[in-house]
């Protein structure tokens, strides 16, 4: 059985439908790429899986348990992280308080949330700025700190916005490897991102999405040769 | 333990031999306003404070218990000292629908929400006079006799009282301290850098706000049972007033937002500018009030205390393990 199924999903906002009928399912330890033009609802898919946003209908079901009208403290605790496109950061706290707030979900004990936080800082590489205020650190290194913390709740399903926007090819390839360290410490990881190099590099299977809906599916090779996808980036007349 | 424990133990002290310092019962008074002022100004310190949840209708939850400790004193014979609890337990009460609703709203809303409350609840206390006697209000004319070790409490002495709010504010900084170093403490400040970052790791944000504004319902409810039990007179002016809001917003912004000295240094500061001034101005202290706020929030967004231990930080070796704030 797949990790997570989703099913129907749809959410309108007002009149506008920024997400129609989307089914796909994640199988366990797999890294699946969401890719989409602007606009086309990735970052609404993760907030309705994440509780931030509620759908219109549909099913969303983690290991067959409806996540469906969970707050998103909740699902964290069910086991779905995400990061955030814009990092969202506590700004004026340190690295490590940072981190050890998140820790606090599976570690109730201060002690064990902080071991478990530096645990993870030297994980991403970010031990060394342990003690410096978040709002402190570099783009890469906000970043590494949005992937902390997610991780920091013990995530089984990583939700990752965007997390290479903003980097330079030397820094993707960086946040590459360490997105496939994740995978191989047994967390299953969707992905949203623009920066083609990377979705092509880790992704074992792509889900293309315009408009809220699903074009396109399958291994990144095949799927960016499809004309809707093509169509769907590039206009109709390059298809 | 010594260090965290030694300014408790310094601050008891002080509070112990302070009466027999006390030059005439009108310092003594204002010890008292003090101590009572640094209850408020912890109340609303740790929910404005550390979950940077701004209230302006702290008045409410003040006014709710002054009111419940004045009835079941003269109603049901409830001595004030089981008043103060119990009306600090009813003020906890009635927040916590107050806070389900309110929370749904963020920032400016929730401040503003908050606003309103106060005013429903001063309208209640106006118009509902079979029980608090509406515009009217109650007046104590005597208190229970009662002894202590042997000896009566003198109630027309100010010693009595003076104990008690010391008791009242040490409890105000305890549970602000106590906070400081809980989980809860830490969701908190969580929630005030960042509501929805709090969310995604997994803080109940809901819940976090509900029970602090519990909390601090509580302390600012215990606050109003004293100001019943050592006024002697309550009346919806008198402890529903919007300003009783303003300066415990004042006390804390003051004193320093989230820190666990700043409601007494800005009680200190506050009642003392109070006082020098009230002599001379009708209500003229709240312009004050809003002078020094302004001045501080200008140049002293971290508050007196906030101010002055950064500045001991430059000098002090830092304690391990103890973070700023």
């Amino acid at each position: 059985m797949a990790l997570l199924e989703v099913e129907g999903l749809t959410r309108f906002f007002g009149g506008l439908r920024a997400v129609g009928d989307l089914s796909f399912s994640v199988g366990e330890g797999e890294i699946l790429g969401l890719i989409g033009p602007n606009g086309a609802g990735k970052t609404t898919v993760f907030n309705l899986m994440t509780g931030f946003v509620q759908p219109s209908a549909g099913r969303i079901r983690l290991d067959g348990k409806s996540v469906v009208g969970l707050r998103p403290h909740a699902v964290a605790r069910r086991g779905i992280a995400r990061t955030f496109q814009i990092v969202k950061p506590f700004p004026g706290l340190t690295v490590k308080e940072n981190v050890t707030l998140a820790a606090f979900l599976r570690q109730p004990a201060r002690r064990d949330a902080e071991t478990a936080a530096l645990e993870i800082l030297s994980r991403v590489g970010l031990a060394h700025r342990a003690g410096e205020l978040a709002i402190q650190l570099t783009l890469m290194d906000q970043k590494r700190l949005e992937l902390a913390k997610a991780l920091a709740t013990g995530p089984r399903l990583l939700l990752l916005d965007e997390p290479m926007g903003g980097l330079n090819p030397s820094e993707v390839d960086v946040a590459s490897r360490l997105v496939e360290e994740i995978r191989r410490g047994g967390v299953t990881v969707i992905l949203v991102e623009h920066v083609m190099r990377a979705i092509m590099r880790i992704s074992d299977r792509v889900l293309v999405v315009n408009q809220g809906e699903k074009i396109a599916e399958g291994l990144p090779a095949q799927v960016v040769q499809e004309p809707a996808v093509l169509a769907a980036y590039f206009g109709k007349r390059g298809a | 333990m010594n260090r965290r424990l030694a300014p408790w133990l310094a601050g008891a002290i002080a509070l112990a031999v302070l009466p027999a310092l006390a030059p005439n019962s009108f310092f003594l008074h204002v010890a008292i306003l003090i101590l009572m002022w640094t209850l408020l100004g912890a109340a609303w310190n740790v929910l404005g404070g550390f979950a940077g949840q701004v209230s302006f209708g702290h008045a409410a939850l003040f006014g709710i218990g002054a009111y419940v400790t004045m009835i079941l004193y003269l109603k049901a014979g409830l001595a004030p000292w089981w008043g103060i609890p119990v009306g600090g337990l009813a003020a906890a009460l009635v927040s916590l629908p107050i806070g389900l609703v309110c929370f749904r709203l963020r920032g400016p809303y929730f401040s503003l929400a908050t606003l309103a409350v106060a005013e429903i609840v001063k309208l209640v206390a106006l118009n509902w006079e079979t029980v608090t006697n509406g515009p009217v209000g109650f007046l104590i004319t005597g208190l229970p006799p009662v002894s202590l070790f042997g000896a009566s409490v003198d109630w027309e002495s100010k010693l009595p009282f003076y104990a008690v709010a010391a008791l009242l504010a040490l409890a105000g900084l305890a549970s602000t301290a106590w906070l400081r170093s809980s989980r809860l403490g830490a969701y908190l400040v969580a929630i005030r850098e960042n509501e929805d970052a709090a969310e995604a790791v997994g803080i109940d944000t809901v819940r976090a706000k509900v029970l602090t504004l519990a909390l601090s319902a509580f302390l600012a409810g215990m606050g109003g049972g004293f100001y019943a039990f050592y006024f002697r007179y309550i009346d919806p002016d008198a402890v529903l007033n919007i300003s009783l809001s303003m300066e415990m917003v004042f006390i804390a912004m003051v004193g320093g937002l989230g820190t666990v000295g700043g409601p007494l240094v800005g009680a200190i500061f506050l009642t003392v500018v109070g006082e020098s001034v009230r002599e001379r101005f009708q209500v003229g202290h709240l312009i004050f009030y809003g002078l020094f706020m302004m001045l501080a929030i200008r140049y002293m967004p971290e508050g007196i205390w906030g101010r002055a231990q950064r500045l001991a930080s430059r000098f002090l070796p830092k304690v391990p393990g103890h973070g700023a704030a």
